[in-house]
C-alpha cells in the first residue's frame, strides 16, 4: 500500500464498474414499446452508487427499473424521489442513455464526440459551480445501447467520462487512512463519516464528495464543498474526500475529475484527498486511503474555452467492446402468461 | 414437479386475497411474524446492518398491508467467493476448518465463522438443518454440472457482429492513468483454482401466507453479467440445492429469482427460539431477522451478506 519509495510517479485510478438489474431491461423494453417507440432522443437516467462496503468486490453504479421514468408519468413525477431518498445504499448519479432503434445505428454512434459531448457538461458545470450544489455531476455518466424486443436481448456500453489533467496527476504519498491519523483523529473522522451518512439522508445532494476538516485539538468535522473557503479561514488542515467505490488499494474513478474540479475552481496544486471506505456499512480507516497529489497544469488548461480530452469507455471483459445479455427465458412471453396465470 | 408449484402458488394467492393479515403476535409459540413485527424487525436489521435497506420494488406490484417505502429488504453486491459445494467437500475433507487457498493468503476461513458456528460450536444445543426434513443424499459433486452461461455460451451465436475498433483515443485501455483492473479472472468454467467472485443481490419479502421472512437470490457472474437460476444453485448448500429452493416470480421486482422456499421458516424459527428460552433468553422479535439470516447462513453458507456478528437474541437473564 505504501507508494511512499515511489514519490513522483504518475496517480493511477481504478476504472468504475457497471451492473444492469434485470428490471431496467424490463422497464425499458415496455417504456420502448408504449411510450418512446421509435423516438431515439436521449434520456436522462438515474445510476445508484455507495461506498465500497466488501473489500472482496468494489461498489458498482447499477442501473435499477428505478434509473428509467416510470411509464405512468403521474408516478414518476411523485414516487421515485421521495422513496430514493433516506437509501444510504443508493446514492443517484445523473446519467444519460442513448438507446438506437437498430443496430446499425448503434455502430454508428461516435463514441468518441459523444464521450466529449458529456466530459464538456462536466467541464462546464465545474466552472459554473454547480458540482457545488449538486457534486454528483462530476460522476455524471452515459450508456449507449440497443434493445432488440424480438428476442429480449440488448447490446449496451457504459462510460464513464473522466477529464484528463494535462499533464497528469503524479502522486506524493498513498496509504491507508489509519496511518495517516492519530488514534483520535481517526475515531473522530470514523463518527462525523458515519454521522454524515445519516445526517446526508433527506438531502441527495453534495453527499458523494465533502471536506473533511481537522482542527488543531483533533476533531474532525465533515463539511460540503461550498464551505472551501470558510474551513481554509479557520486554518484547518482540509482533506478533500470522497465515496470510493473502489477495493484495491488505489484511489477509485471519481478522483480523476474531483481533481480537475479542485484544479480549477481552487487552483491547488498539492492535494490531500481521502479515499472513503466501508466494512459492513460503517467507517474503515484501515481500508479507506490517504493521498496526497501533486497537479502542474498548463496555464491554458484551467480556461474556460478548452476542451480537455477525456476517457471512459468501459472495458468489458478485458475487451473494448460492448456487452450483451439476452433475457429470452426470462421474458418470453409463453413462460411470463403461464407464471402470471 | 413445476405444475405442482404453479397450483400451490395459484391456492396461496386465493387464500392470502382473502385473508387478513396478522395481528397478533405469535412469534414465541409458532415462530412467525406478522406484518408490523416484520417492519419492527427489519427497521433493526437496517440500523444494525447499513448494508442493507428498505425499498419499495415495482409500482404495481405493491402489497397494501406494507408501507410503500418498506415493501423488501435488499443488500446488494454481496460477494461469493466460492461454489457452496467446494467448500462442503473441502470442509469434509480436511475435517474441519480450511484456509482458503487465494493468493494473497490472508487466511480466510471456509468456515466464514457464521454458517459452520452455528453447526460446530452450538451443535447441542441448536436444531440442526434436519429439521427441515431433507435427506443427505446428494451431497455429492454430481448434482453440480458446468452448464453454459445463461446469457454467454450456447447463447455466444446469437451475439450481433460489432464494427471494428478504429477510435481507440478515447478509451480507458490506452490511457496511462487508468489502472489495469488486477481482479479481472479468467473464464474457464471447470479449473477450481480459479477465485470465482460472484456477487448476490439478496433480499427479504415478507411472506403473507406462511407469515414469515422468504429469501430471494439473484445472482451476477465474474464479469458482472446476471446468473442463470440453475448456476445460483451452486450457491445453496447441497442439502437444499433441489428441494428448498425454487425459482420463482420476485413479489416486488422483475423477474424470476431463486428463493429459499419458506414452508418451514416458521418451524426452524420456533426450535430456535425455544432452544433461547431454555436457556434463560427471553427473545425480542426486533432481533428476529437476525436469528433468520443466521439460520439462512446455512443454506447460503458462502454468500457473504451481513447480519451482526455477535448478537445476543433477548436478553439473557443469567
Amino acid at each position: 500500500m505504501d507508494v511512499d519509495a515511489e514519490e513522483g510517479t504518475l496517480l493511477k485510478f481504478a476504472p468504475f464498474q457497471s451492473t444492469v438489474d434485470e428490471g431496467f431491461w424490463h422497464r425499458l423494453s415496455s417504456l420502448k414499446l408504449n411510450k418512446l417507440r421509435l423516438d431515439e432522443s436521449p434520456m436522462p437516467i438515474t445510476g445508484f452508487l455507495a461506498p465500497c462496503s466488501h473489500k472482496q468486490v468494489p461498489s458498482r453504479l447499477t442501473l435499477l427499473a428505478e434509473s428509467l421514468p416510470s411509464e405512468d408519468q403521474k408516478q414518476s413525477s411523485s414516487l421515485p424521489a421521495t422513496l430514493n431518498q433516506g437509501n444510504r445504499n443508493r446514492c443517484p448519479v445523473p446519467g444519460i442513455l442513448y438507446n438506437t432503434n437498430t443496430l446499425e445505428g448503434f455502430n454508428a454512434i461516435d463514441r468518441v464526440s459523444l464521450l466529449e459531448t458529456e466530459a464538456k457538461k462536466i467541464w462546464d458545470d465545474i466552472h459554473n459551480g454547480k458540482v457545488e450544489e449538486s457534486s454528483s455531476v462530476l460522476l455524471r455518466f452515459m450508456v449507449i445501447s440497443f434493445a432488440e424486443l424480438k428476442n429480449w436481448s440488448f447490446c449496451y456500453w457504459f462510460a464513464f467520462p473522466a477529464l484528463m489533467l494535462d499533464p497528469a496527476a503524479r502522486v506524493v504519498s498513498l496509504r491507508s487512512a489509519s496511518q495517516c491519523l492519530s488514534l483520535e483523529q481517526a475515531e473522530s473522522l470514523s463518527s462525523a463519516c458515519n454521522e454524515w451518512q445519516n445526517l446526508n439522508l433527506d438531502v441527495t445532494a453534495g453527499v458523494l464528495f465533502f471536506l473533511v476538516c481537522i482542527a488543531s485539538d483533533s476533531r474532525v468535522t465533515l463539511r460540503h464543498l461550498a464551505d472551501w473557503e470558510a474551513c481554509m479561514d479557520d486554518g484547518q488542515k482540509v482533506l478533500f474526500g470522497f465515496y470510493d467505490p473502489c477495493n484495491v488499494p488505489y484511489p477509485g474513478w471519481p478522483l480523476r475529475n474531483y481533481l480537475a474540479y479542485i484544479c480549477i475552481r481552487w487552483g491547488l496544486e498539492k492535494v490531500h484527498f481521502l479515499c472513503y471506505r466501508e466494512t459492513r456499512g460503517f467507517a474503515d480507516l484501515g481500508f479507506s486511503l490517504i493521498g496526497e497529489a501533486s497537479i502542474s497544469v498548463s496555464p491554458e488548461w484551467k480556461t474556460r474555452d478548452c476542451t480537455p480530452k477525456a476517457v471512459g469507455w468501459e472495458v468489458n471483459k478485458g475487451n473494448a467492446k460492448p456487452n450483451f445479455i439476452s433475457l429470452a427465458k426470462a421474458m418470453d412471453p409463453t413462460s411470463l402468461a403461464i407464471s402470471s396465470a | 414437479m413445476v405444475l405442482k408449484q404453479k397450483i400451490h402458488e395459484a391456492f396461496k394467492g386465493a387464500v392470502e386475497s382473502i385473508t387478513s393479515h396478522r395481528t397478533v403476535s405469535a412469534f414465541k409459540e409458532k415462530g412467525v411474524l406478522s406484518v408490523n413485527e416484520f417492519i419492527i424487525a427489519g427497521d433493526n436489521l437496517v440500523s444494525k446492518c447499513p448494508t442493507w435497506s428498505w425499498e419499495s420494488g415495482e409500482p404495481n406490484k405493491r402489497k397494501p398491508y406494507l408501507p410503500a417505502d418498506k415493501q423488501f429488504l435488499i443488500t446488494r453486491n454481496v460477494p461469493c467467493l466460492r461454489r457452496a459445494a467446494s467448500v462442503e467437500e473441502e470442509y469434509e475433507a480436511a475435517g474441519g476448518e480450511v484456509l482458503l487457498d487465494n493468493e494473497d493468503n490472508d487466511g480466510w476461513l471456509a468456515t466464514h465463522g457464521k454458517p459452520r458456528e452455528s453447526k460446530s460450536d452450538d451443535n447441542e444445543n441448536l436444531p440442526s438443518m434436519d429439521t427441515l426434513e431433507i435427506s443427505k443424499k446428494n451431497t455429492k459433486k454430481n448434482t453440480i454440472q458446468s452448464i453454459p452461461s445463461y446469457f454467454g455460451g450456447e447463447d455466444e451465436d446469437n451475439i450481433p457482429e460489432m464494427d471494428e475498433l478504429e477510435d481507440v483515443d478515447n478509451l480507458i485501455e490506452t490511457d496511462p492513468a487508468t489502472l489495469e483492473t488486477p481482479y479481472l479472472v479468467a473464464h474457464e468454467p471447470d479449473d477450481d483454482n480459479i477465485l470465482r467472485t460472484r456477487t448476490y443481490d439478496v433480499s427479504i419479502t415478507y411472506d403473507k401466507y406462511y407469515q414469515t421472512p422468504r429469501i430471494w437470490l439473484t445472482g451476477y457472474d465474474e464479469s458482472r453479467m446476471l446468473l442463470e437460476s440453475k448456476r445460483v444453485l451452486e450457491d445453496v448448500s447441497q442439502d437444499h440445492a433441489h428441494k428448498t429452493v425454487t425459482v420463482e416470480d420476485h413479489p416486488h421486482l422483475s423477474g424470476k429469482h431463486a428463493s429459499i422456499h419458506p414452508c418451514r421458516h416458521g418451524a426452524v424459527m420456533k426450535n430456535l427460539i425455544d432452544v433461547l428460552m431454555s436457556r434463560g433468553g427471553e427473545p425480542e422479535v426486533d432481533k428476529y431477522l437476525f436469528l433468520f439470516l443466521k439460520f439462512i447462513a446455512s443454506v447460503i453458507p458462502t454468500i457473504e451478506y451481513d447480519y451482526t456478528m455477535d448478537f445476543d437474541l433477548g436478553s439473557s437473564s443469567s
